[in-house]
């Protein structure tokens, strides 16, 4: 009888407020936001004023200290109306795991703290203009001075980037060292050398802004590192086996928005003298999104658990779950515009959307192909 | 006996209490007994001439104390009559006035209270009443035991006609402590339509597309050569550019007339909870996929300010023919 | 001060009814605080946060209210009283056992929604407060404490009045009154520590209802869609649509 998948009576409460914000406030500007490329700010301000910012900051630092259970909940309500949008706090979350994972209380103060006091973000800078998965191959380069790091070289496709306070720096204090010189060290975004540039261009989530950050000899002070030097690669790894559960969480808002406008639009349009609904086709495509759907679903929220339980089977199910959610809701997607016919590719209606969006959750985060690498070693290593 | 509340506006009856007598009327003929009326407030001795001609007889309450409509006020005076009268069932109108005093009447007489009601029949020892619910989109029906007050809705009944010459009797109702408890300070008229917009056979309402709130002039110009009220939708209450009380919708007035005007409005369910019970449904709204579209029974696709003009042009030579 | 709203949990809006057997089956329906009730609730917690005091909940209706009642916590109020009973009971039947637990909660100033998103009634405040003796103002859009009494503007069948109300006194709420806030995940949380009383509604002496629904149906209008395409020539579709509503809808 151990099994039970309910959920608590606040997480309800939260899954409700979650969905009423969604429904109430994102969804009606999505369509607007992705067509100008626009952040919706006063979003960000709105979900801080609820509540729902941050919310993995620890209790010692002034936050809420929640799990990604109940990010799981956000991710699949803000998902639904508009993944672009969710990007925002799900890569502010991304900023807050290395801290979780290996700041000092000092440092959770410092830095943490001020998440929880007014509507702002955290951001991670890992990739690079010629790596992105092979992280233990990054170049920027982090050059001990006295009692500060250096910090120069070039961060790529980072989620929030200017838009936040800080960025989690992931650099390299002697290459030859490969992923046993990395450091994390949190740099403030107001540091002398640190410079953005926005990426334009993107397929989707447009609402969400992406930037190229240049580190130009900056000078960030010792204290500023997380954990010890050349534990950098080992949280940046701790923190994707977690933060890929809300890319998976969103990707089931996805899907599920897939569905929804799917089976609705399938009721009112009529072909041959009935609504297309009454076409096998047309069901078997509902069917096969629904599939998807739940069983994207309770994966995802299984991995959350496994990862709130610090259950190191995460690792894996957290990369099986952000591959399959984001593939599945990719494939319901697209689905989706095929049941549309025409309305499904213009901007008129939401689906194409839908399918710009969330290519980008088989890709960020490591990818889909990464992601089954991180899966295959734990498959082997049990029969090493 | 059936006591039936008349509404009035001090000169003559409102449409309502004509509804009324019809509901009252027909109970009549199942359970027995007359027809009663009830004039309250100013002006009720002479609106009583022209109420007794539908009634057998008709209280009449009114005097300083009665200057000013209060819920409590009108309850006590209804529930005197019913005393007076030993009415088995209260006919209320289901008016905005009507459904805040009839539940205090019902409460006082430990009676049943049917509410909104579009039809009402007795059988045997229960009387029955059908109306709607879960915001309008369910149709439902009632019971329950005698003594009952029954609230007709706004145009759901044919007017009664005269039969016949009752009498008259003023009715004193000692206020007692329910006196003072609430005072007019001021009184705000509604600004726009002439008619009530519960009770209108026409309303013309305006959405968020009319674009300011300068274009409800020709909302008010099409609703005035109607006869007819004037509504907006929420989203044109929320922007400031009318008032409260022309609200239709889930958190507005219900509103079920004959035609229903539904222009520059896209027809979200908490609208529809407002109007979807009118006879007629007529939409325009540049948009074809528009919602409102599905629920109405003549429309045009077409930008609002090119084609309200011509359809007020239209009516105007209607009128003139 | 201490001041009350009367809530209650219903289907929200946007969800489809279902008819199963005669009568409307809430399976599967999203159950939310009644929208009109979160006026009150909102005005509940401004009129504490302005001025102090208590901001407590009161319902009637089944088990799952608590749900809704929590929702009202999360907003702001302090503490929630729930009488418990299943099935349909009649708003006058309801007031009587809703005024025996306000008689004993003395508040100054009750708020609850002006309609129910589920009966469609507007009875249950006025009701209540002719159980207790004393005024209720319907459908307010403006509300001030002035001393021992308030200042409140409500809707009348035509316009509007203001008027001053002495306390206690019991008001239905609309839109216009504020701006109801959403609850927040900290109020959630806190929420769960928040006392529900509850009375099972056969204590306070509940037998039955006065009403009975004996059938619901789903009532749909069949609507003509006559739609004109006016999008090339407005003029004529314009005037096309006033000749068919003289002439063959016959309504002007």
């Amino acid at each position: 009888m151990a099994l039970d998948f309910s959920l608590t009576d606040e997480q309800k409460q939260l899954q409700q407020l979650a969905r009423r914000f969604a429904r109430e406030q994102v969804a009606p500007v999505a369509a607007e936001n992705d067509e100008k490329a626009r952040v919706p700010w006063e979003l960000v301000e709105q979900l801080y004023e609820i509540g729902l910012l941050n919310i993995s900051v620890p209790e010692e630092a002034g936050g809420l200290g929640l799990g990604l259970v109940e990010e799981a909940i956000i991710g699949e309500e803000l998902g639904w109306a508009d993944m672009g949008f969710y990007t925002i706090p799900m890569a502010s979350e991304l900023g807050i795991t290395p801290l979780l994972i290996a700041a000092n209380d000092e440092q959770k103060k410092r830095f943490l703290k001020p998440l929880t006091e007014r509507p702002s973000l955290a951001s991670f800078a890992l990739s690079e203009p010629g790596n992105g998965s092979d992280a233990a191959a990054l170049r920027t380069r982090a050059v001990r001075d006295g009692d500060e790091y250096v910090i120069t070289g070039t961060k790529m496709w980072i989620s929030n980037g200017k838009e936040a306070d800080f960025n989690v720096v992931f650099a390299t204090f002697d290459p030859a060292l490969r992923h046993k010189g990395v450091i994390a060290i949190v740099v403030e975004n107001d540091r002398e050398g640190v410079s953005f540039n926005k990426i334009h261009g993107k397929m989707g989530q447009r609402a969400a802004p992406t930037y190229e950050i240049i580190y130009d000899d900056v000078r960030v002070p010792l204290e500023n590192r997380l954990g010890e030097e050349g534990a950098g690669f080992k949280i940046a790894m701790l923190t994707l086996d977690k933060t890929r559960i809300p890319v998976a969480a969103g990707s089931v808002g996805v899907a599920r928005r897939a569905l929804e406008e799917s089976a609705k639009y399938s009721l009112e349009r009529e072909a041959f003298g009935k609504p297309i609904a009454d076409l096998q086709a047309i069901q078997f495509k509902l069917a096969n999104m629904k599939i998807g759907l739940e069983t994207a679903r309770i994966y995802t929220y299984y991995a959350a658990w496994l990862a709130d339980r610090g259950d190191p089977a995460h690792i894996s199910a957290s990369a099986v779950a952000k591959a399959y959610a984001s593939e599945i809701a990719f494939e319901a997607a697209n689905e989706a515009i095929q049941v549309l016919g025409g309305y499904g590719y213009v901007n008129d209606f939401p689906v194409e959307k839908l399918l710009r969006d969330v290519k980008l959750n088989q890709i960020y985060e490591g990818t889909n192909e990464i992601q089954r690498v991180i899966i295959a070693r734990d498959i082997l290593k049990a029969l090493r | 006996m059936i006591l039936t509340f008349m509404d009035h506006d001090g000169t003559k009856l409102r449409k309502s209490a004509l509804e009324s007598v019809t509901r009252a009327r027909k109970l009549a003929q199942t359970i027995g007994g007359e027809v009663v009326g009830l004039l309250v407030g100013p002006g009720a001795e002479t609106v009583a001439q022209e109420a007794k001609k539908y009634v057998t007889k008709v209280y009449t309450v009114s005097g300083p104390d009665w200057q000013n409509y209060t819920a409590e006020k009108w309850a006590l005076a209804a529930y005197a009559a019913a005393e007076a009268a030993g009415a088995k069932v209260v006919i209320t109108p289901a008016s905005r006035s009507g459904r805040s005093w009839s539940p205090r009447l019902a409460f006082k007489l430990n009676a049943a209270l049917l509410e909104d009601t579009l039809d009402s029949w007795a059988e045997g020892e229960k009387v029955f009443a059908s109306k709607y619910s879960f915001l309008n989109r369910v149709l439902e029906k009632q019971a329950a035991s005698f003594p009952a007050v029954i609230s007709v809705k706004p145009n759901t009944t044919p007017l009664a006609e005269p039969a016949g010459e009752g009498a008259v009797a003023a009715l004193s109702v000692e206020l007692g402590e329910v006196e003072n408890k609430v005072e007019v300070l001021e009184k705000i008229s509604e600004s726009g339509g002439k008619v009530a917009l519960t009770e209108a056979e026409v309303v013309v309402t305006g959405g968020r597309g009319m674009g300011s709130a300068e274009a409800f002039g020709m909302i008010e110009e099409l609703a005035d050569l109607l006869g007819g009220a004037v509504g907006a939708t929420r989203a044109v209450i929320d922007a400031g550019w009318r008032p409260y009380g022309e609200q239709i919708g889930q958190t507005g007035k219900t509103v079920q007339p004959n035609v229903y005007f539904a222009l520059a409005l896209s027809g979200a369910v908490q609208h529809q909870a407002g109007m979807n019970k009118s006879k007629v449904v007529v939409a325009v709204n540049k948009d074809p996929d528009a919602p409102v579209f599905k629920e109405s029974d003549y429309g045009v696709v077409g930008d609002i300010h090119q084609v309200l003009p011509v359809m007020i042009e239209e009516v105007k030579k209607l009128k003139n023919a | 001060m201490k001041y009350v709203a009367i809530i209650r949990q219903v289907p929200d809006g946007e969800s489809k009814i279902k008819v199963d057997g005669g009568k409307v089956s809430l399976e599967g329906a999203t159950l939310i605080l009644d929208q009109m009730d979160e006026y009150a609730v909102e005005q509940i917690i401004r009129l504490k946060e302005a001025a102090g005091g208590e901001a407590v909940v009161v319902a009637f209706g089944p088990e799952r209210t608590e749900e809704a009642m929590r929702t009202a916590l999360a907003m702001g109020a302090d503490r929630g009283v729930l009488i418990t009973a299943e099935g349909y009971v009649d708003p006058i039947t309801q007031a009587a056992a809703l005024a025996k637990v306000l008689a004993e909660e003395a508040p100054d100033v009750v708020f609850s929604g002006g309609q129910q998103a589920d009966w469609d009634s507007q009875a249950l405040g006025p009701a209540v407060a002719e159980a207790l003796g004393w005024p209720s103002v319907t459908w307010t859009t403006a509300f001030e404490l002035d001393g021992a009494s308030a200042k409140a503007t409500h809707d009348l069948d035509e316009g509007a009045e203001v008027v001053k109300v002495a306390l206690p006194a019991i008001f239905t709420a609309q839109q216009g009154l504020n701006e109801p806030r959403y609850p927040t995940l900290p109020g959630i949380m806190k929420a769960k520590k928040k006392e529900i009383k509850k009375i099972d509604a056969a204590e306070l002496g509940v037998s039955a209802s006065k009403v009975e629904i004996l059938e619901q149906q789903i009532m749909e209008l069949e609507r003509q869609g006559k739609i004109i395409d006016g999008s090339k020539e407005p003029a004529a579709a314009a005037a096309e649509l006033i000749r068919l509503l003289h002439e063959e809808a016959k309504v002007l």
